[in-house]
């Protein structure tokens, strides 16, 4: 009987009834999307960063994890300091730029030669490296989104290139100019964002971090394989507090618009309630019955944003294929849990307020 | 007879502001099992408040109401909405049916409150149904049914459960004279038919020749009334009050 009545109160509102359920949606959706596109962008620039193939990631001091929002470089020079610790075999500066014209890329401005002693070389599926300084190497990815091919010309970052040669995806970046190309559109002469150091016995990471860390106090070491598992993992720290923010909004419109939806449901029904009081209802069974309204548009709500999540991952990757949305199992159930707890959170006041009208006052409403 | 409802110098007073209200001054009564009474009086003289006292929607501000036997002075909101699920049924004169639910909807979400359900009072309810002559109507929205037939559904939701006491607060206060007149031959069938005990709160005189008796109110104290049983009522009314 609970579920006819929930179910008769929804339907013969249904404009509120739909703003409710589609702010819900929106909840879930805003959690889902957001929290999908960082751990995507995240986990995606781990993996290939992981592809480099080298062992250690040497920073500038107080660099951040997040190579896209790192503006931090050091001297050029620092490369020959490098190689003399012991176990070291090879050193690739590298001079990171970002393009977030159409969704989020970072270009690695490279020395090809160093470049490919420590990684080991691309794998090319066409052309080769850039001879001058107008032209770009592309993955496979980027050349399918864009539809380039070798001879093709991309703009980016407002600089016209040559597309010389198409690799394989998973080494780092997605786009490749020459490190002086980069250095000249940053201004950064003779600097570099890091260095990717190859070691000759990888199984020594800690090792030379250690003989590193003495010569280096200051500077950012870390394994590479470290950082990439942290970068693909779902709790990363450095995105923490961003998705926390995320989650604390989406509740927030979530409650308040549960809490609204939920007033003015009471303050309108308050003559319903009254009968309900009249016929024996206990205040239990008006809280319960506002609670589960409420659940079952929060319910809808989910169904609907998890739909709308993975149509909106969909339309993300359409228009910026490069970009990868994770809309993972956990979070599902988190973004659902959370769109529950603001569909408790909301109806709580409402239905206390419902549960503590007086029968008689509540029956002569008009 | 059996008691069912019984006050004993029952008071209650409203607070409007800073100024307090005297809407019973002492009202002492005895309505038996089985009764078909009429509480008469003008605009503001009690009576409704009476009949919220006696149907445990309110509490007394002194006084006693008994209701088959339990003072609900000294009850909390649970105990009163029990008693209101057990042993009272309303019917007001604005019918109030939840306006989102069918006819049958509304009968049965007075039967799920109260718990109840099975063959047995099924055939109770139909019984009820066939009398009222809305058997045919349970279908239906309120809106889709006329101001006798709505108010004929809300009698049948007061009764499902079988109730102690049937209270009625105006109920043909929003009929024409042919649909008060089939509704106030319905109260007389149920109180007849199932000894259904019924208070009748109204303003309409022409209301008392379907009921027993006549209790008349006027500034909130009773000014008369025609039990048939008055010294009955007054010896016992001399009597110590029972306690709970």
């Amino acid at each position: 009987m609970n579920k006819k009545m929930i179910m008769a109160g929804l339907a013969a509102r249904p404009v509120r009834t739909t703003v409710s359920i589609l702010a819900v949606a929106l909840e879930v959706t805003l959690i889902l999307v957001v929290v999908g596109l960082t751990s995507g962008i995240s986990y995606e620039t781990g993996k290939r960063t992981e592809g480099v193939g080298a062992d250690i990631m040497f920073q500038p001091p107080n660099s951040s994890l997040i190579l896209a929002i790192n503006n931090s470089t050091m001297p050029i020079a620092l490369e020959n300091k490098i190689k003399e610790v012991e176990g070291v075999k090879a050193v690739a500066p590298v001079q990171t730029l970002v393009n977030s014209s159409s969704g989020l890329e970072i270009i690695y401005g490279i020395d090809p030669q160093k470049f490919d002693a420590v990684t080991g070389g691309f794998i090319w599926h066409k052309g080769g490296y850039f001879k001058a300084t107008d032209e770009i190497v592309v993955d496979d990815v980027y050349a399918l989104a864009k539809k380039v091919t070798v001879g093709d010309q991309v703009e980016v970052l407002n600089h016209k290139f040559k597309v010389s040669g198409i690799i394989e995806h998973g080494k780092g970046a997605r786009l490749f100019i020459s490190q002086q190309t980069a250095q000249e559109m940053t201004g950064m002469v003779n600097r570099a964002s890091m260095f990717y150091v190859k070691l000759n016995d990888p199984d020594q990471v800690n090792t030379v971090i250690g003989r590193m860390e003495k010569v280096f106090p200051t500077y950012g070491l870390r394994p590479l394989r470290e950082y990439a598992k942290l970068m693909m993992s779902t709790s990363m720290p450095a995105l923490d507090a961003f998705i926390e923010t995320v989650v604390f909004v989406a509740v927030c419109i979530g409650v308040l618009v549960i809490f609204l939806s939920m007033y003015t449901t009471i303050t309108e029904r308050t003559r319903e309630i009254g009968i309900l009081r009249s016929l024996g209802g206990s205040k239990r069974f008006i809280i319960g019955l506002i609670f589960q309204e409420s659940a079952v548009v929060c319910l809808i709500g989910i169904v609907l944003g998890v739909g709308s999540s993975f149509l909106l991952a969909r339309l993300v990757q359409f228009i910026f294929p490069t970009l990868i949305v994770m809309i993972t199992p956990d979070w599902i159930l988190k973004a659902s849990f959370f769109a529950l707890v603001s569909g408790v959170i909301g109806s709580l006041y409402p239905s206390m307020k419902a549960a503590a009208q007086d029968p008689v006052e509540a029956l002569a409403y008009e | 007879m059996k008691n069912l409802l019984e006050t004993i110098d029952l008071r209650k007073t409203y607070k409007i502001g800073k100024i307090e209200v005297e809407a019973l001054q002492g009202v002492n009564l005895r309505i038996r099992e089985g009764e078909l009474v009429a509480v008469m009086g003008p605009s503001g003289c009690g009576k409704s408040t009476l009949m919220h006292l006696l149907g445990a929607m309110a509490r007394p501000t002194a006084g006693k109401v008994l209701i088959d036997g339990d003072d609900i002075a000294g009850m909390n909101d649970g105990q009163l909405t029990e008693v209101r699920r057990n042993k009272i049924g309303f019917v007001f004169q604005k019918f109030n049916l939840l306006p989102t639910l069918t006819a049958g909807d509304n009968i049965a979400v007075a039967r799920h409150i109260h718990g109840r359900g099975g063959p047995a009072h099924d055939q109770h309810l139909e019984e009820i149904l066939q009398m009222l002559m809305i058997q045919d109507k349970m279908g239906r929205r309120p809106s889709e049914l006329s101001g006798g037939e709505q108010q004929r559904v809300a009698i049948a939701r007061s009764v499902a459960n079988r109730p102690a006491i049937l209270l009625a607060d105006e109920p043909t206060g929003s009929l024409d004279t042919k649909n008060s007149e089939i509704v106030l031959n319905m109260f007389r069938e149920l109180n007849r038919r199932f000894r259904q005990t019924i208070i009748l709160v109204t303003h309409n005189p022409e209301l008392v020749i379907y009921t027993d008796r006549l209790i008349e109110m006027r500034d909130g104290v009773i000014v008369s009334d025609n039990d048939p049983f008055p010294e009955d009522t007054e010896s016992e009314l001399a009597q110590p009050a029972r306690s709970v």
